[in-house]
């Protein structure tokens, strides 16, 4: 409660350059830079990729000239932020941006991760932009909607065959572990 | 006929994320082919998601935020130093057009005869004419005092 207090007054007209500005939003940075990270490591493929755009992500946001916003708001709009800096990213470097992951974890993972991540990619930046957003951030059509900037009614269909795409590949591998 | 997903496939992941199933839930993601292959899918990328966190380290946020102030600063000295060029072409124009004026105008005006002649439209254009002078002076000088101020 204290923390949304916090960042509803560092988001209301006036923040800047206030200490209270920086508190709320150092608040909101501990809430969501995790789970942005994880998007934008899994979507882009690369850990170096996300540690970049999740700083580029903030800083876009803290320039922003939008009206106030509240908690839920802000967290969607920085997922739509990122997704627009990751769709830059593919379009101005198309080589490279999409590699899947340098390795990382333990060891004990490794079945599981592989599993994960031989699936992964298979898949699209978009596809797996979808996936994470729906099953990962479990947000709704709508909220997908406004973080990737697609239209409502075509999310579930996307999420869809996103789904049966990562089931595909996902399947066997399961069933031979 | 497109394909599409069941319709209490959010409602089962909601479910798996607040930890709230009821009973009718539960057992509809048990029988039904398409929860039960989102809830497997979603359970998969929560794990892979845990697992790549683990090893993430945020950067300081003060640092986002000086970077973000700094980066503020920079596109409003860009914003206003495209301004001032903005002004400095005008007053380029203004002065070459000035200086045509007094050169070639100005000799052969006859000042008694148009101040007597200035009633009505004439004198409310001219009135115009004043002001927007004056408006455009204000914003010439406003982002210079404004620079100025926020200096001291």
């Amino acid at each position: 409660m204290e923390d949304a207090r916090m960042i509803a007054a560092w988001i209301a007209p006036g923040r800047e350059q206030t200490a209270a500005g920086e508190e709320g939003f150092r608040r909101l940075y501990e809430a969501t830079s995790r789970p942005l990270w994880g998007y934008l490591q899994h979507a882009s493929g690369r850990p170096d990729v996300a540690d970049d755009l999740l700083q580029e992500t903030y800083c876009k946001f803290l320039l922003r000239e939008t009206p106030a916003m509240d908690e839920a708001e802000s967290r969607s709009y920085l997922f739509r932020i990122a997704t627009n800096l990751l769709h830059n990213r593919f379009r101005s470097r198309d080589d490279d941006a999409r590699e899947e992951p340098a390795e990382c974890g333990t060891q004990t993972d490794e079945d599981a991760r592989l599993d994960v991540r031989a699936a992964m990619r298979h898949l699209k930046p978009r596809e797996r932009e979808l996936l994470w957003l729906a099953y990962v951030e479990g947000m709704s059509h709508a909220e997908i909607a406004t973080a990737t900037g697609l239209g409502a009614m075509s999310i579930r269909i996307l999420l869809y065959r996103a789904r049966q795409k990562a089931s595909e590949f996902l399947r066997p591998q399961r069933i031979k572990s | 006929m497109k394909p599409m997903s069941c319709e209490h496939e959010s409602s089962v992941i909601r479910a798996l994320h607040s930890g709230e199933w009821s009973s009718e839930l539960r057992l509809h993601a048990a029988e039904c082919p398409d929860c039960n292959q989102a809830l497997q899918l979603a359970e998969a990328l929560g794990e892979a998601a845990r697992r790549a966190e683990a090893g993430f380290q945020a950067p300081d946020a003060h640092w986002i935020w000086q970077r973000s102030r700094v980066r503020a600063r920079e596109i409003a000295v860009r914003r206003m130093t495209r301004l001032l060029a903005a002004m400095r072409a005008l007053a380029a124009v203004y002065v070459a057009a000035a200086a045509l004026w007094l050169l070639r105008g100005s000799a052969a005006l006859q000042y008694r005869e148009v101040a007597s002649s200035m009633h009505g439209t004439s004198a409310g254009f001219a009135l115009m004419g004043a002001m927007v002078a004056a408006v455009c002076v204000v914003a010439g000088l406003w982002p210079i005092l404004r620079d100025s101020s926020e200096a001291s």
